[in-house]
């Protein structure tokens, strides 16, 4: 029994089965040298060629350098891109694809300049690189299998299985076909080379090159440049194989040549054994030693409807047409135009698509050359499709199943181990495209097993969806239980909460009249401070005010649950209607209640996150009360326990940083909207310019406190801070929903960071907010009590039922303002 | 004759007996957890969780099935998910009672610029494929979409699309004669 | 500019359906000659009107199944169909009795089951089969090989007998005017001589017996043995059914021979005698109703052969040919779910 080296050096070959013999026709082709074409004008560069995705390193006018790097990316299979000649990017398009679909894919199109100038190029000696050196320059030179898979070469010349057999494929057994025979014959000793690099990266025990017994004049030369090689003595051979379709696949080759099979589903370097074209092997050495990326190839022009058949040296990514144009393309009315070989090459209906790294030949046969389209017939189960497969699978199972659509039956008759070589439909005498139903069962099962992964994935996060929401809702139950809890027990000492609502105001009013500069708050506050004062006073009371306003609608809003606090925000927009000459004592009222929701919240989160420090700042507070004012302790604890049982709602909310940039985002938008309410009523109401000024410095105080209690809170417990967000928040929004991403961050960037195009955003969103006021105004019956008291008239409107349409109009119109935001800053 | 009755009794009652104990201890012995239909009808489901067939789901739905409900509820999966439930639960197929869905798989797609950041898309959506948040755009995951359609009847600006899934050359599925095909003869007379 | 498309492979080779079934009756005119030579001029008028039965019940019935008639009809199938019925058939039987035949093959046991290509059983063995239970008499009736009463069976003989006698046929069950000119074949008569005590070797004494297998017997299987070697050499057909059959009856009938030679006709008997190689090579061939792959068609042939010897030797019918195709067609699905070839880089089949 002899080894399987002793085998392979005797050059034994063993039997694969099935397969077929059609007419080679190889002699249309294969008498003359391969020769260059002239330049095509433009040139169509699929971007990415190989793998996935690319980024693209060039732009529409750039111009380019032949070989210069196109495409930069790094996926698995991805391969780089290169232009195939120099010239001029002139668009960069979807172009219809070098595919069977013909679907268009993106292309770059490149105007040649004629020069044909290389880029530099960086030559090297294979021996002074390392092999992932070596691998590298591979990989960047963007080579990949040149007999028609374009699979990667880096990938299998980096594998990690030992290796060691290495076949390289001359085989070509389809008919027509040539380029790789003249390869062999005119470039044996570059070829070589390319084998003596293969040689040092997988160092195998033997390399074969196989070649089929039509190409005599191949193997001749073949084995000449191996005896002038400097591979190791008898470690390469050229073995000559039997001609028969398809040897030249890589499974039956491997088949022939060792008699061992891959298994399915496996690569070959499972048994040690890598295939590799003479093609690459060429292209291979191109790269190394010239530093040439692969941007062009040998392409067989053949068939009888062209005139000067032959091979042709073509820069990847030259136009069909242009090429056609040149070898003499003459079609027939019922032309098919092939690429590839006759058997598994796919036609093409358009010729304006490029040649690719695994375009191999054109294929133009008259009418006679080909067989005629024939109507498939019902199939009489012969049996010679089986006795033709060379995977020895039952095709006209296959075929039973697949008419049927029963995809999964024909799978379990391993339809996945089909190579796709015609051989069945070439036997058939009832003319059924076979391959074509195969194909199509492939596609579907590959499809169905896709969709089955997507359900799977939806169903997972349909469950943790429904999970989600049963938590959230056990423990929003749990919130409001502990908050109605709480806000009895708050009942009972509610002069406890006006001793801290008193406080607060106190503390409010001492910030203010320190004057100090203005502590930004969040990002809002520091962009309003970078403006002019008046506005930013403006904005800073809209904003306290807004953010009353909210807290009122909030206690309201839950209303049923709480009837005491409601009433009390119904008290305090009375106080509000009433007492509009004491604009100074309301705005303090106002003030206080903010900050005695402060204090409440800090409080609050005491109990969730201890803090000794907010206990303490809240019993400091208290000690140094100075009761006043009953009615405003009222409203203030309205205020504060609606906020409280916000804060429960939301807190619930497992990330708060996520929410804070669009929260921030929000408060701009309700601050300016409200800037302009403000300002514009007071035109027509009794509140003159010294009231606006108290305001001011109210609302000044206020982003004082907050600013000093959020630096307090910042020295102590960083845990607190990411509370802190979601405690404003409340004050703002309603039903803030979770969610998962937030891709918009970028978007309340923008805003924010462009002052001037927010400030142009603003006005639009200002107007609009306040032509639906205007309307919502009109609609009223207290039309005097709105002119003499604008502000809190909205306030107490929009506290009432507020009208729906309304609510969309500003809406709509808060997009449109955002939008044009964004598009200025596109625009500059 | 008595005899003879008596004996048939008794070999009658004994071979009850002894029958029902096999059936008793099979019943223990071979006992199913859970129930595996259940299982079965929902892995044949699209898992849309579109909601369509009137379950808030596909798994309720898979439960009805189980429990007798009919097979034809389900227009995502169309006329193939019925006919596979119809075997699976040894019923006889019945058309779809809902016009079924064209056969092309289809994603949403909100127009961004329109969206005014209402969240109710999200809120609808059953699995989560919709990310944004209040008052900014949001936007649909393209690949975690099941095209349940669920979220454009929220959506109070309408901008919501049903887009069908593009073709690429990765999910191409062969089907050559779907090309359009324009004859030699045209072009020729055109030049 | 825009080009033609279609699914790889963009050539194929010439051989198609049609031209299979062509070949495949040509292939039958050695032993239709033969068969002719021995038994007279009946067999042509049986051919003719099995054609043309045949055509026309398909030509009606495709029109009835919105298929189309001009295509299918130029796939010759149903002239194979025909031939082989019209073959099997004593030359002699009435034309209704083959009119009934065709008209049952073609309709119901082809084209109920979807045309070609779908049916279950071999058309022309499934005719015969219903022929041969409906009709024994008529069915057993076989032409006398005598040379003299050959040469009775003229052309206008055999177009009186054919057509005009039917009633008589009918009536009497017999037909007087073709006594003389008509007997049991070889096998019915060793079957009702074994039944009845008579040892072999006084059978095979009798004149019928002349010749190796019975006289003209021998001769139209050989010549079907030779048309199936040609169509063998043309690669119409594949080796493993036809060898199946043979080997498989060959070793069972040398068994049988050895075991008792006394209640056991001789191989060569089995092989040349009744429908044999008709079958062997005709019949068991077709793609449609055999196993499809080598090994299953190698079952399938041997099943064929062993069934033919079990019912000829134990069963109560002279010949088998037609019940053994019959079982094996209906084990045709079984074999193929049970005999799949390992594809390539498979460890095992299945």
């Amino acid at each position: 029994m002899l080894t399987l080296l002793e085998q392979l050096d005797k050059g034994s070959l063993w039997q694969s089965p099935g397969g077929i013999h059609p007419p080679e026709l190889k002699e249309l082709s294969n008498t003359q040298a391969i020769s260059r074409l002239p330049l095509a004008k433009h040139f169509i560069v699929p971007v990415p060629q190989v793998g996935e995705q690319a980024r693209l390193l060039i732009d529409v006018g750039q111009t380019v350098l032949k070989g210069q790097l196109l495409t930069e990316g790094n996926g698995f299979l991805y391969l780089p891109v290169h232009a195939p000649t120099s010239g001029k990017v002139t668009d960069i398009k979807p172009v219809a694809s070098n595919h069977a679909s013909g679907l268009a894919v993106l292309s770059i199109i490149i105007e040649a300049d004629g020069l044909d100038t290389w880029c530099q190029l960086n030559a090297s000696d294979p021996n002074t690189l390392s092999h992932s050196e070596l691998i590298f320059k591979i990989k960047q030179a963007g080579i990949s299998g040149m007999g028609g898979a374009t699979f990667p070469t880096h990938i299998k010349l980096n594998t990690a299985s030992e290796i060691g057999l290495v076949i390289i494929n001359g085989v070509e057994c389809e008919p027509y076909i040539t380029a790789d025979d003249r390869l062999m014959r005119e470039h044996s000793h570059e070829i070589l080379k390319g084998i003596e690099i293969i040689h040092r990266l997988l160092s195998p025990q033997r390399i074969i090159i196989a070649i089929e017994d039509n190409k005599p004049e191949a193997a001749k030369a073949m084995q000449q440049a191996i005896s002038l090689s400097n591979l190791p003595a008898n470690s390469t051979r050229v073995t000559v194989i039997p001609t028969k379709y398809p040897s030249g696949g890589e499974k039956q080759l491997i088949q022939i040549i060792t008699g061992k099979e891959v298994p399915s589903g496996c690569l070959p370097s499972q048994l040690g054994i890598v295939v590799q074209n003479v093609g690459t092997a060429y292209a291979i050495q191109d790269a190394i030693y010239f530093g040439k990326p692969l941007i062009e190839r040998v392409v067989t022009f053949t068939g009888k409807n062209i005139h000067q058949p032959g091979n042709y040296w073509l820069p990847i990514g030259t136009p069909i047409t242009a090429a056609l144009e040149r070898v003499g393309f003459q079609p027939s009315t019922t032309q098919k135009l092939i690429i590839g070989g006759p058997m598994m090459g796919y036609a093409i209906n358009d010729t304006y698509v490029p040649v690719l790294k695994g375009t191999n030949c054109v294929l133009a046969p008259s009418d006679d050359e080909i067989s005629p389209d024939m109507d498939e017939k019902a199939c009489i189960r012969c049996g010679e499709c089986a006795l033709a497969c060379p995977a020895l699978l039952l095709p006209q199972q296959l075929f039973w199943h697949a008419k049927a659509e029963e995809y999964d039956k024909a799978a379990s008759f391993n339809l996945q181990d089909c190579i796709e070589c015609g051989c069945c439909s070439y036997v058939c005498p009832s003319d059924i495209p076979l391959v074509e139903y195969y194909r199509i069962a492939k596609s579907a099962l590959r499809i169905a097993a896709e969709e089955k992964v997507l359900a799977e994935q939806a169903k997972l996060r349909f469950e943790a969806r429904l999970q989600r929401l049963e938590d959230e809702k056990i423990a929003r139950e749990a919130k409001a239980k502990a908050a109605a809890e709480k806000r009895q027990a708050n009942m009972k000492s509610s002069d406890k909460d006006a001793v801290a609502a008193a406080m607060a105001r106190i503390a409010a009013k001492k910030a203010a009249q320190s004057h100090e500069v203005n502590q930004p708050v969040n990002t809002q506050s520091d962009k309003a401070v970078t403006e002019t004062t008046d506005k930013k006073t403006a904005v800073s009371a809209a904003i306290a005010r807004a953010k009353a306003k909210k807290a009122a609608q909030t206690a309201q809003s839950h209303s049923s649950a709480e009837n005491n606090p409601s009433q009390a925000e119904s008290t305090a927009l009375n106080e509000q209607d009433n007492i509009t000459t004491e604009v100074m004592s309301q705005k303090d009222r106002i003030a206080a209640a903010v900050a005695r929701a402060k204090a409440k919240k800090a409080a609050q989160n005491n109990q969730a996150n201890p803090s000794v420090l907010a206990v303490n700042n809240v019993s400091e507070m208290t000690t140094s009360d100075d009761v006043k004012n009953d009615k405003k302790a009222k409203v203030a604890a309205a205020i504060a326990k609606a906020k409280a049982k916000k804060l429960h709602q939301t807190g619930s909310t497992d990330n708060a940083t996520e929410i804070e940039p669009t929260e921030t985002h929000s408060v701009i938008i309700t601050a300016t909207n409200n800037t302009v309410i403000t300002e514009k009523p007071v035109t027509g109401s009794k509140i003159d310019a010294t009231d606006l000024d108290k305001k001011a410095r109210v609302a000044l105080a206020i982003a004082k406190a907050k600013a000093k209690k959020s630096q307090q809170k910042d020295d102590k417990i960083i845990g607190y801070e990411d509370q802190h967000p979601l405690a404003s928040r409340s004050e703002v929004h309603h039903n803030e929903p979770i969610s998962t991403d937030i891709d918009t961050e970028s978007v309340a960037d923008v805003v924010l960071n462009d002052p001037e195009k927010d400030k142009k955003a603003r006005i639009a969103a200002a107007v609009a907010k306040a032509k639906a006021k205007q309307l919502q105004q009109t609609e009223t019956k207290n039309l005097e009590l709105a002119l003499s008291n604008a502000a809190s008239q909205a306030d107490n409107f929009d506290s009432a039922t507020l009208d729906k349409k309304a609510k969309i109009a500003a809406a709509v119109a808060k997009a449109k303002a955002k939008k044009l935001a964004l598009q200025a800053d596109k625009k500059d | 004759m008595i005899t003879s009755i008596f004996v048939a009794v008794a070999v009658l009652t004994i071979v009850a007996i002894v029958f029902g104990i096999i059936l008793g201890f099979a019943a223990d012995k071979f006992k199913v957890e859970g129930n595996p239909i259940i299982d079965q009808v929902e892995a044949l489901l699209p898992q849309t969780q579109c909601g369509q067939c009137g379950y808030p789901g596909c798994r309720p739905y898979a439960e009805a099935i189980a429990n007798g409900d009919k097979v034809n509820k389900c227009p995502p999966g169309g006329t193939a998910t019925m006919e596979k439930l119809a075997e699976l639960m040894g019923v006889d197929p019945e058309p779809l009672n809902q016009e079924a869905q064209e056969a092309v798989k289809k994603v949403a797609y909100i127009r961004e610029d329109e969206c005014i950041g209402c969240t109710k898309c999200i809120q609808a959506c059953p699995v989560d494929a919709i990310v944004g948040t209040g008052k900014l755009m949001h936007t649909v995951i393209a690949k975690d979409c099941t095209g349940c359609d669920l979220c454009v009847e929220p959506c109070p600006v309408d901008c919501i699309d049903m887009l069908p899934v593009q073709t690429t050359l990765k999910n191409w599925d062969w089907k050559l004669n779907a090309i359009p095909v324009t004859l030699v003869s045209d072009s020729q007379e055109e030049k | 500019m825009a080009f033609k498309i279609a699914s790889s492979p963009h050539v194929g080779n010439t051989l198609q359906t049609a031209k299979v079934m062509q070949r495949v009756a040509l292939c039958l005119l050695p032993g239709i000659a033969a068969q002719l030579y021995f038994f007279g001029f009946g067999t042509l008028f049986q051919i003719a009107i099995a054609v043309i039965t045949a055509y026309a019940a398909e030509a009606v019935i495709l029109a009835m199944r919105n298929r189309p008639i001009k295509s299918t009809l130029a796939d010759n199938s149903a002239l194979v169909t025909a031939l082989l019925l019209a073959i099997a058939i004593p030359p002699l039987a009435p034309w209704w009795i083959i009119v009934i035949g065709t008209l049952f093959s073609i309709i119901i046991v082809k084209h109920l089951y979807g045309g070609l290509g779908n049916n279950l059983f071999n058309p022309a063995m499934a005719g015969y089969v219903l022929l041969l239970i409906s009709f024994p008499v008529q069915m057993t009736d076989w032409v006398s090989p005598m040379s003299a009463a050959q040469q009775s069976v003229t052309l206008s003989y055999a177009w009186q007998v054919v057509f005009d006698s039917a009633s008589d046929i009918l009536l009497a069950g017999h037909n007087l005017a073709i006594d003389g000119t008509t007997m049991a074949t070889p096998l019915d008569t060793l079957k009702t001589d074994l039944s009845m005590g008579i040892t072999t070797h006084e059978s095979l004494a009798k004149p019928i017996f002349s010749g190796m297998a019975g006289l003209g017997w021998f001769e139209v299987n050989f010549a079907f043995l030779i048309g199936g070697l040609i169509m063998l050499k043309l690669k119409v057909i594949r080796w493993q059914i036809s060898v199946g059959i043979l080997s498989a009856l060959f070793l069972c009938s040398s068994f049988g021979f050895l075991l008792n030679p006394d209640t056991h006709v001789s191989p060569i008997m089995h092989l040349f005698s009744g429908g044999t190689m008709l079958a062997a090579f005709f019949i068991a061939t077709d793609p449609v109703t055999a196993a499809t792959s080598a090994r299953g068609r190698i079952i399938f042939g041997a099943m064929i052969g062993v069934l033919i010897y079990v019912i000829r030797t134990f069963g109560g019918y002279p010949d088998a040919v037609a019940f053994a195709v019959l079982l094996a067609n209906m084990c045709a699905p079984f074999i193929d779910h049970y005999v799949r070839p390992r594809a390539y880089g498979h460890r095992s089949g299945s």
